[in-house]
């Protein structure tokens, strides 16, 4: 033995001296720190996760300084045993002072913690939840008021907040501003009902799972839920909460995460004592098994926005063994019969559009598949100026594991019948263990959050439910303490130190509210601006320590900071040096002028209430491309309408056609000098049943009258479907008549005219986009070449799945070229010979580009005189993923040799293609190639694609490609073409289409999108507002504009003039029109 | 528990084999006997259980291994008659060629094999073939390779004639399309909101009726939720008589008979985050186990019993054929939507919902298609026990008919709150005329 220790000496040397570089967290030993809470679940019967659902939402912590001593000390809530409250003594030693605090509680089961001066006497009190009631849970909500001597007297009924039922946390707040702190009560229903029930339900109070909002009469706490308008039903299950003044008014909102399927609520203050909950008219979609939540300004607008966490899985083998999002029906019917919002099962961000409405962004942000997640924590834990996310999480038993569910349960029930004991510890253990590692995220100034897990700390993988985060050792960054199933608690320490710049602020405010509860700071410095704002109450189940922080880079002194009071008035403080600890108190206050409408820019568009008499409404038969083709990655039905603006009826006046669904007449619009009359006529009704997807209004035949040429596509016809034919109309004294219909059974998605061959008559572009029943088969894309009105078909070959197409003279040889767009394609130069069509793509552009490209538009974005052209795509915040390394891959078969083809999709994860569909989706289509052979999902679960499928089965498949989903700009650099993606504003949601403005004499470019036609898998894209490129420096969002697109698919934007005036129309699938007046200056 | 007691069952009955085998050292004839058969049919439940099958597509497992063997045993033979030309696209199996082919042997290989590519879960039924097959090459090598070399043959033959019925081609087709606006179309039921199942089930090959539609039931009620419209009054019914039998408890004979024919084998259970189901088999199965019992009871020989349970199979294929094919025409709702709309949100069936259309009641028709064949080979007025449920810990039931079994499994879906009065009767009633017409029409004697 002896012999051996030189070498492990030489070792040892040898590893000391390759130092690893100090990492930004270090995790404190409970023996250093004293910390040595862990909260220990002993299954019981009637207290395991069969018995009670929220078994394993572990506890809470609540950090303040109990003592006013200035360091923060760290209450514990434990699940079945004794609540800790530990004093921190310096130098991250702390001292378990739970016995003589007289804080240890009495109740069986204690939930979340929350600390605030509840009676206004300076001094910080506790306030426990407990789950009372069910499973033999005994006790009560207990507040701990402090003596100001290291003890506290339990006083839950003296102040009437002794609630005996099912609790997870509390948030006192200030929500009437009359100077003391209310509370507001989350609870948790505890049984799921089998039934989803009408989301009405929560309109009925009951006791013990309702949410409640107290209000703070001279220290005695009176329910005023009813009045206030907050929901108490047996259908609420909180189990996050935040609070924010949301919308800057000055009145504190409140956030409720309900988990399941009762949707989130999105309280707003009304200021008179009442809250609207407004979730539908502000947000999109939000989380749906919403656990944990948390509210800051993560993009430094100076608007509040939202992280709320969910359960989505990034590792595939787990991913691909838990159960996943509804099917699209099941969507439709929770939504539509049942009255639910949309909800999908991942973390949110949720980015606060200057009070407008939220647009969702967590895969953009990377930050949507975090696992079992619990508890997220804004701040800057780098202070690099940019706000990080921490994120808790990890669950003991994974009990949505399909293979338990399908395979293993059946047996364990059956055990059930026979001893009726089903808790033994190994059905238990039939379930796989879900610890994981908590997460870091760092924040940039574009919305994303880069993962640092690994990198900020090492630590090992944890079941964490609450968490906080308090300066624990004053050196003035963030430290962060999480409460750990059958661990002891996590410390994380912060190594930031000196090395990036700070400044604290804590608040003398007035009366009884004294840390000054609801605080706004506005941090002033070279042109931009960091606010956050004094809530205590965060994560989940837990309260942070009551001061604000913020990172400042290597920033010395602070322009002016903002102190806006609660009771709306305001202080500033003028050049401010980082690096202290500033306690602000209340003087020389002035008035503050809750405005921020001045902050937004002009409104350039004013919606026309009347429409001008243009009353149209798309209307779509909801027809559900994935029922019958069930591994399509998106529908392809939903693409219209179809609209064209033109002098239909000759008379000098712009008129507008509007394509319509399966089964719904098409609509003209007949312009006269006071407005718009639609225009009834036969032949439009006869031909209801065509889906038109583009026209145009044009002379086709040198008559010298317009005449109107109209493309039918769609999903739903297959075959050769005379519904798919494309016509061309003309207008006569009776209506229309037809003139001309054209042989050809694709779905058009783009007409585009232009006189290519310059013999004074109009030809046409036809670009096809797919074959119905086919997806993957390419049609043939053609010009229609006019000879005096009759047209001659001249195939360009089967380009792909075109979208768009533009006429520009790219190559300047005074012949109008085309440029053709489209999904699992490149761009596509072609190049104009006398007439003849040359593809040209290599030579003006040179990396692969391949994109779901939707649109293009010529425009000089940076002003160097040239053309560039603005590219659709169907950007970033999706579980879609692409690259030029790794491109997204869809392969084309037919995979089971029935005579149907399919498709099926494939992303990269760490080097690997995965599908990007689970084993039932798989199966549900492709029987005989998986269900065999994967008779249970963790043998499926984790696997690459070509092991999921023999490689004879892929390498006989067509492959598509894609290389980028960003929108952006194809750059004329000397004639070549260089994408160039635009920043992440542009990449929340597919881009559909462009209309030219002409403001203040120039150019400009408007862009719209937003898209529903995805699988709930996907989510919804519906948070992009619309943009309006001036020029590549200058893009403003639609909201400040006066835009009204949220939550809206626009599919087409025209303008038309009216009475000399300019006009805006856009067009929205499934949805009235909009009319603009767009300003003229 | 069951599991666990099966497979000892099955090792007992190796290992009686293999002690009598281990006493000789010379070839000799290898005795197959219709307690082998059985076992392969309950091994082919037992995975069809695990791998959660529906009962449409249950019913075509059992049905072609079951035609294997018989059509192995048919051969040569002057008591039974082949099927071949009697359903459609069946052509005479080749004939076994070697002298050393056992008959019993090659049909029970068949029947394993067969069903080996129509099951998910192929370990266990290649764990129980390569058991007997151990045995019977130690028995009688030359006998059992020849054996097995036809039946296998055999199975590529009848596996052939099988891909030709339309159920590749269904697993692709469109899904149900749900449309919540039309007040009377099915829509799916808690707890799971499962798609409708096998929309395309009646575009299966059918074996004996001349379409899937010959005996089309006439159309439910008319929908109608006004108080003395017959719907109205039917959708009553079930709640009430619900009600009723919910207040007086488990032990009322009505909650009794409804638990016992539930053949659900997929009941999933939902507790917040946490899932998990129960499986039972599934009515076809109910039925494969009457058979048996009645096989056993009589001591029925390998060859009749092969005979009695390919003719009930091919009963019920036909039965889910037929009644799939009325499901998707109606398309109507269940009671549990209609009652939880209209009536009591918070009401709950005794019996999950199965997951597809309400009219005609899949049990019925396949009862009635069952019992009538039952009561063709065993006779009526025939006394048994049926102990098929026992493994999922409900008790015995005795009936004094195959009929009247068939009208308690129909009437129990009324009790069990899933179905309304008029798919249970007009379900019997179509259940009968295709198991008189399979009964009738084809010959296997």
């Amino acid at each position: 033995m002896i012999k051996f220790m030189p070498y492990i000496l030489v070792l040892m040397i040898l590893f000391s001296c390759k130092k690893e570089p100090e990492k930004l967290f270090t995790v404190l030993s409970p023996e250093d720190s004293g910390i040595n809470f862990n909260n220990k679940l002993r299954d019981t019967v009637g207290q395991n996760i069969l018995d009670y659902l929220y078994y394993y939402n572990g506890g809470g912590v609540a950090i303040g300084d109990i003592n006013n001593d200035e360091l923060p000390d760290i209450f514990f809530t434990s699940n079945q045993n004794q609540n800790k409250l530990y004093l921190n003594k310096g130098n991250l030693k702390f001292e378990d002072i739970t016995e003589s605090a007289n804080v240890a509680g009495k109740s069986d089961w204690s939930t979340g913690v929350s600390m605030a001066d509840v009676n206004g006497d300076g001094l910080l009190d506790i306030y426990v939840c407990a789950v009372v009631g069910t499973n033999g849970f005994m006790g009560m909500n207990e507040l701990y008021v402090n003596n100001g001597d290291l003890t506290f007297s339990e006083k839950g009924h003296e102040y009437g907040l002794d609630f005996d039922n099912y609790s997870s946390s509390a948030a006192f707040f200030d929500y009437d501003l009359d100077g003391d702190l209310d509370v507001y009560l989350l609870n948790h229903a505890i049984h799921t009902e089998e039934s989803f029930g009408k989301a009405s339900i929560r309109n009925n109070r009951t006791y013990e799972s309702g949410d409640k909002l107290l209000r703070n009469n001279n220290n005695k706490f009176v329910d005023v839920s009813e009045s206030a308008g907050i929901f108490g039903g047996a259908n609420g299950y909180g189990l996050g909460l935040a609070i924010s003044d949301f919308n800057q008014d000055g009145y504190p909102d409140i956030y409720v995460s309900n988990d399941f399927h009762e949707d989130d609520y999105y309280y707003l203050n009304n200021g008179d004592g009442t809250f609207s909950e407004s979730l539908k008219d502000y947000f999109g979609h939000v989380s749906k098994f919403s656990m944990g939540n948390d509210a800051g300004d993560i993009n430094n607008d100076g608007f509040t926005d939202l992280v709320t966490l969910d359960m989505l899985p990034e590792d595939e083998k787990v991913l691909k063994s838990s159960a996943g999002d509804d099917n699209i029906q099941l969507q439709n019917l929770r939504t539509k019969q049942f009255g639910y919002y949309y909800q999908y099962a991942r973390n949110m961000v949720q980015v606060n559009q200057g009070a407008s409405s939220f647009t969702e962004t967590g895969f953009l942000s990377n930050i949507a598949a975090t696992d079992w997640s619990w508890s997220a924590l804004i701040a800057d834990y780098d202070q690099d100026g940019n706000q990080d996310i921490f994120i808790a999480n990890g669950i003991p038993k994974r009990p949505n594991d399909l293979d338990y569910i399908k395979y293993i349960s059946n047996s364990q029930v059956k055990k059930k019948i026979e001893t009726t004991n089903l808790i033994d510890k190994e059905a238990l253990d039939y379930m796989p263990d879900g610890k994981l590692k908590n997460g870091f995220y760092q924040g940039s100034t574009d919305l994303r959050f880069n993962n640092q897990t690994d990198t900020w700390v090492t630590q090992n993988p944890s079941y964490s439910t609450g968490s906080a985060y308090a300066d624990l050792d004053k050196d003035g960054d963030l430290d962060l303490v999480t409460n750990n199933i059958d661990e002891p608690a996590t410390i994380y320490i912060n190594n930031t130190n000196s090395k990036k710049n700070f400044l604290k602020l804590q608040f003398n405010y007035l009366g009884k509210n004294r840390f000054g509860i609801g605080t706004k700071v506005k941090l002033y410095n070279q042109g931009g601006v960091q606010s956050k704002e004094l809530f205590l109450q965060r994560g989940f189940q837990s309260s942070s320590q009551p001061i604000l922080h913020f990172g400042l880079d290597s920033l010395k002194t602070i322009d002016s900071i903002k102190v806006i009071w609660p009771n709306r008035t305001f202080q500033t403080l003028k050049n401010i040096s980082t690096n202290q600890t500033v306690e602000v108190s209340y003087e020389n206050a002035k008035p503050y002028e809750y405005n921020f409408e001045d902050t937004l820019k002009h409104q350039v568009f004013t919606k026309v209430g009347d429409k001008l008499g243009i009353f149209f409404k798309h209307t779509d038969n909801n027809y559900i491309d994935s029922n019958r083709n069930k591994l399509i990655p998106y529908q392809i039905s939903d693409r219209g309408p179809a609209v064209a603006i033109g002098d239909i009826n000759n008379d000098g006046k712009d008129d507008v056609f509007f394509g319509n669904g399966k089964h719904v007449p098409s609509e003209i619009y007949i312009q006269n000098d006071n407005g718009f009359l639609k225009y009834e006529d036969r032949l439009l009704k006869n031909s209801a049943i065509v889906e038109e997807s583009s026209a145009i209004i044009s002379d086709f035949n040198n008559d010298n009258k317009n005449d109107l040429f109209v493309a039918a596509g769609g999903g739903e016809f297959f075959g050769k479907s005379e519904e798919l034919q494309n016509t061309l109309y003309t207008f006569s004294v009776t209506g229309l008549e037809v003139l001309d219909v054209q042989e050809g059974y694709e779905d058009t998605a783009i007409i585009k005219a232009a006189d290519f061959d310059g013999d004074g008559d109009l030809d046409v572009f036809v670009g096809n986009a797919s074959i119905s029943n086919d997806f993957g088969n390419i049609p043939e894309s053609y010009m229609l070449q006019n000879d005096a009105g009759s047209f001659s078909k001249k195939s360009l070959g089967n380009l792909g799945m075109v979208r768009d197409a533009t006429w520009t003279d790219f190559n300047n040889d005074n012949q109008i070229d085309l440029i053709v767009v489209g999904e699992w394609m490149s761009p596509m130069f072609f190049e104009n010979n006398n007439g003849e069509f040359v593809n040209k793509t290599s030579t003006y552009s040179s990396s692969p580009l391949n994109g779901l490209w939707r649109a293009i538009i010529p425009f000089d974005v940076d002003k160097d005189g040239d053309l560039d052209y603005i590219l659709g795509n169907w950007g970033t915040n999706t579980k879609f993923k692409a690259s030029e390394e790794y491109p997204m891959l869809m392969y084309y078969a037919d995979f089971d040799k029935n005579s149907k083809t399919e498709t099926l999709l494939a992303t990269e994860k760490d080097g690997k293609y995965y599908t990007l569909e689970g084993l039932d989706e798989l199966s549900s289509q492709l029987v005989s190639l998986t269900k065999k052979k994967f008779t249970v999902y963790k043998d499926f679960a984790g696997r690459p694609i070509d092991q999921v499928f023999d490689s004879s089965v892929l390498n006989d498949a067509k492959v598509f490609e894609v290389h980028t989903l960003a929108s952006g700009v194809l750059k004329n650099n000397d004639g070549r073409f260089i994408f160039q993606p635009f920043g992440n504003q542009l990449q929340v949601a597919p881009i559909n289409c462009f209309v030219k403005i002409n403001l203040s004499g120039k150019d400009r470019v408007l862009c719209a999108g937003n898209y529903f036609g995805v699988k709930p898998y996907h989510g919804r894209f519906d948070g992009f507002l619309g943009a309006l490129i001036s020029d590549q420096n200058n893009i403003e969002l639609g909201n400040t504009l006066g835009l009204d697109f949220f939550n809206k698919a626009i599919t087409k934007l025209e303008t038309i003039t009216f009475n000399n005036k300019q006009y805006l129309i856009a067009v929205i699938h499934n949805d009235d029109v909009q009319i603009y007046e767009i300003k003229k200056d | 528990m069951f599991k666990f007691m099966k497979l000892k069952k099955t090792s007992l009955i190796l290992l009686g084999i293999v002690l009598v085998q281990s006493c000789n050292t010379k070839d000799e004839p290898i005795e197959v006997t219709s307690r082998n058969f059985m076992d392969s049919v309950d091994l082919v439940t037992e995975i069809m259980i695990h791998d959660v099958f529906s009962p449409p597509v249950a019913s075509r497992v059992y049905v072609y291994p079951n035609i294997a063997a018989f059509e192995i045993i048919a051969q040569n033979n002057e008591t039974y008659k082949s099927l071949s030309g009697q359903l459609p696209g069946l052509k005479p199996i080749p004939k076994a060629e070697s002298q050393n082919v056992n008959l019993k042997v090659s049909a029970l290989v068949a029947h394993m094999e067969l069903s080996k590519t129509l099951i998910f879960s192929e370990d266990r039924i290649i764990h129980f073939r390569d058991s007997l097959y151990g045995i019977w090459k130690d028995k009688n090598k030359g006998e059992f390779e020849a054996s097995e070399a036809y039946g296998l043959k055999v199975v590529s033959y009848i596996k052939d004639w099988m891909n030709k019925d339309n159920y590749i081609q269904t697993r692709t087709m469109h899904k149900f399309n749900i449309d919540a606006d039309d007040p009377s179309r099915w829509q799916p039921t808690p707890p799971a909101y499962m798609d409708g199942i096998e929309p395309h089930w009646m575009k299966i090959r059918t074996m004996v009726l001349d379409s899937a539609s010959q005996f089309k039931p006439i159309p439910p009620p008319k929908f109608s939720l006004e108080e003395d419209a017959p719907f109205y009054k039917e959708l009553m019914e079930v709640y009430n008589v619900s009600q009723d039998i919910t207040k007086r408890g488990d032990t009322s004979e009505e909650i009794e008979i409804a638990q016992f024919w539930d053949c659900n084998p997929f009941v999933s259970v939902t507790r917040g985050h946490l899932m998990f189901a129960t499986k039972k088999i599934s009515p076809g199965a109910h039925w494969i186990g009457i058979t048996k019992i009645a096989c056993k009871n009589e001591n029925l020989d390998f060859n009749e019993t092969v005979y009695a349970l390919t003719k009930t199979s091919i009963g019920i294929f036909e039965a889910f054929i037929s009644c799939w094919d009325e499901k998707y025409r109606s398309n109507l709702i269940r009671p549990e939507t209609l009652i939880n709309q209209y009536v009591d949100e918070k009401w709950k069936p005794i019996l999950q919902t199965p997951p597809f259309p309400e009219y005609t009641s899949g049990h019925s028709v396949v009862s009635g298609s069952a019992s009538t064949i039952l009561t063709s080979i065993f006779g009526d007025d025939y006394t048994f026990i049926d102990d098929t449920e026992v493994a999922f810990g409900l008790p015995l039931r005795t009936f004094t008919s195959f009929n009247r079994a068939a009208e308690e499994a129909a009437i129990s879906r009324l009790y069990g709150g899933i179905h309304y009065r008029a798919a249970i009767e007009q379900g019997l009633k179509q259940g009968r005329k295709v198991g008189h017409l399979v009964a009738e029409k084809v010959k296997m004697k």
